[in-house]
């Protein structure tokens, strides 16, 4: 069964682009365009591994992380930042990795295979 | 060096007795016995003593007077009979050393030449001396001048910090009130810096030195850069030190600049960066579409490598063209999102280092202009100041941030930010919106506080800090809810948030 990936990022394009790339190594990709979106996501589908880009309009991305971790049953779901920021650590140590924009495709995927497989 | 006698004496057999007698008392003697003789003697050479008989001629008298016009410093020993001695004390009163009747007693000659011979020696020490004495005079003209005039402020103080002098730049900006305390002068404070570098000086006699920020008689603060030396008694005890500070504000200035162009360029970057990872995606669609020969997605791919490279352009212009200054991009957005964004950045920070945080806002706050990126900026900042002042505090069991947002009236909104942390004494509270100033040492930039304060400003806002040191702050910000008539330019870039 096919492992499922949730991508949340508030740009069209990246977005696009990380689905692709998940699609075309054999993932089911699910996608959100905020925090409030990617909740209800994850809820709907339960994905294996999510992506996050932490500066999104309205809610900011580490308020996803509190919100995730208050659902005992998608706080364990592993999360993977790719952001463009840099300063931010504090936001981010929850994550099991945080890769920078623009990003290594090889990296990425390398990343989720050993996350989920 | 035997001293130079003159001995003018008519009677040629009681001078060369007078002459053979004064030389074994180790004298250079010469003899004369008429005015041109003396006159010839005169021109020839200076002397130290004169032995003369002033009425061997009508003319000696004059003679004698205009020797010792012209060497004052010559010793005049009178000898005259004693009929004469009167009329010759009256003459010449005290410009002769000595009197002494005809015939001489060798006793009474011999204890006037030594007596003579000593009067010499002091005045030719009170010459060496008076030259000196003009040496010094000269040299402390001069280092009084480079005192006055080197253009740093230059204070002297005693062991209690009270100023004992100062310079003429010192006394113009911060006014001349010698025996005040140099905390006072300088920084308006009522008790001494925190490692006060004068202090340091008097405790190990180096050099110390610190970076200020001072504030002049006319309300000016400068940054200045701040050196100590000892100043030591003879014995080598220190008993002044000397501080000597250099106006830097320029420089400092010029650092704001370029840290304004720093920021910019990361605000920048940020943006490239996220273009740069939409270029990819669009390289990695147009690969997969080539190698797969499927038309539409090499097409959508050739359309977002477009969009991309546009982007790109459009934001390299800007940075060519624009890089200087920014208006603010007013737009009219809700108080409650922009509390709970400012509020959300901080919120991971606050929850792993077990604050609470206390937040309250009544429902319908309504809608307020402002630039949201810059706002949000401004506000994440008093609050992550507040998170940063509970951390630093090791002693309350309970850490509270508060951030409550209130109307005082129509026009207005007002965000109050208060914390139970290390709070700040007088000094952090004056001069905490000044650029580089920081309570945080190597932790803090001296930029965050500025840049928040310059942008309610901005916005036509204001802030009110009320703090007591180990009990707590509070920020309290009112902006208003239009954008003022008179809404400036911000000089520093976007930030990245």
């Amino acid at each position: 069964m096919k492992k499922k990936i949730l991508v949340i990022d508030d740009d069209f394009n990246i977005r696009d682009y990380i689905v692709s790339l998940f699609d075309d190594n054999g993932y089911d990709t699910y996608v959100a365009g905020d925090v409030k979106e990617g909740i209800e996501v994850a809820k709907a589908e339960k994905p294996d591994l999510i992506t996050l880009d932490i500066e999104m309009p309205g809610e900011w991305g580490p308020r996803f992380f509190s919100q995730l971790s208050q659902d005992p049953e998608l706080k364990n779901i592993p999360v993977i930042v790719i952001t463009a920021l840099s300063g931010h650590e504090h936001a981010i140590v929850k994550a099991v990795a945080s890769l920078s924009k623009p990003f290594d495709r090889k990296e990425l995927l390398k990343i989720v295979q050993e996350t989920i497989h | 060096m035997a001293k130079k006698v003159l001995l003018i004496d008519r009677e040629t057999d009681h001078a060369e007795a007078l002459k053979t007698f004064i030389q074994r008392l180790e004298y250079d003697v010469t003899c004369a016995d008429n005015v041109d003789g003396v006159n010839t003697s005169i021109a020839r050479r200076t002397w130290d003593i004169i032995i003369a008989d002033p009425f061997i001629n009508d003319t000696m008298v004059d003679c004698l007077e205009s020797i010792k016009k012209s060497q004052p410093l010559v010793q005049l020993i009178i000898l005259a009979k004693r009929d004469r001695l009167d009329c010759a004390m009256e003459t010449f009163e005290s410009r002769a050393a000595h009197y002494l009747e005809l015939p001489v007693n060798s006793k009474a000659l011999d204890l006037a030449l030594a007596s003579a011979a000593k009067t010499i020696s002091l005045n030719r020490r009170i010459s060496r001396y008076s030259e000196r004495l003009a040496d010094l005079h000269n040299a402390q003209t001069l280092l009084s001048q480079l005192f006055e005039e080197v253009p740093c402020y230059i204070s002297v103080q005693d062991r209690n910090l009270r100023i004992t002098t100062t310079n003429k730049r010192f006394k113009y900006h911060f006014g001349g009130q010698i025996g005040g305390f140099c905390y006072e002068i300088y920084k308006y404070r009522t008790s001494p810096c925190r490692d006060c570098p004068v202090l340091q000086t008097f405790e190990d006699g180096k050099s110390h030195s610190t970076e200020e920020v001072v504030t002049s008689k006319f309300g000016k603060q400068y940054n200045v850069l701040t050196r100590t030396a000892p100043i030591k008694d003879e014995n080598g005890q220190i008993i002044l030190v000397m501080e000597m500070s250099t106006n830097i504000t320029q420089i400092r200035q010029l650092q704001d600049h370029l840290i304004s162009l720093g920021m910019m360029i990361g605000s920048m970057s940020h943006g490239v960066k996220g273009m740069l990872t939409a270029l990819d995606g669009g390289i990695y669609q147009l690969e997969k579409g080539l190698s797969q020969k499927n038309d539409a997605r090499v097409l959508k791919a050739f359309g977002q490598i477009q969009t991309m490279s546009e982007k790109i352009k459009k934001m390299v212009l800007e940075i060519l063209y624009y890089a200087k200054s920014r208006e603010l991009q007013y737009r009219e957005i809700e108080v409650a999102d922009l509390a709970d964004n400012s509020v959300s950045t901080i919120k991971p920070m606050a929850e792993d280092n077990d604050i609470i945080l206390d937040i309250s806002m009544p429902e319908n706050l309504g809608s307020i202009e402002v630039d949201p990126n810059w706002m949000e900026a401004a506000l994440v900042n008093f609050l992550e100041n507040a998170v940063d002042a509970c951390i630093s505090d090791r002693d309350k069991k309970e850490l509270i941030l508060r951030f409550h947002v209130t109307q005082p009236n129509d026009d207005e909104i007002c965000l109050i930010v208060e914390d139970n942390g290390i709070g700040m004494d007088t000094e952090t509270k004056n001069k905490m919106f000044t650029l580089f100033f920081t309570s945080k040492g190597s932790q803090g930039t001296g930029l965050g506080l500025f840049i928040a304060h310059r942008v309610i400003k901005y916005h036509g806002g204001s802030v009110t800090v009320t703090s007591q040191l180990g009990k707590g702050t509070q920020f309290s910000i009112r902006l208003p809810r239009k954008k003022p008539d008179n809404a400036k330019t911000v000089e520093f870039p976007k930030t990245e948030r």
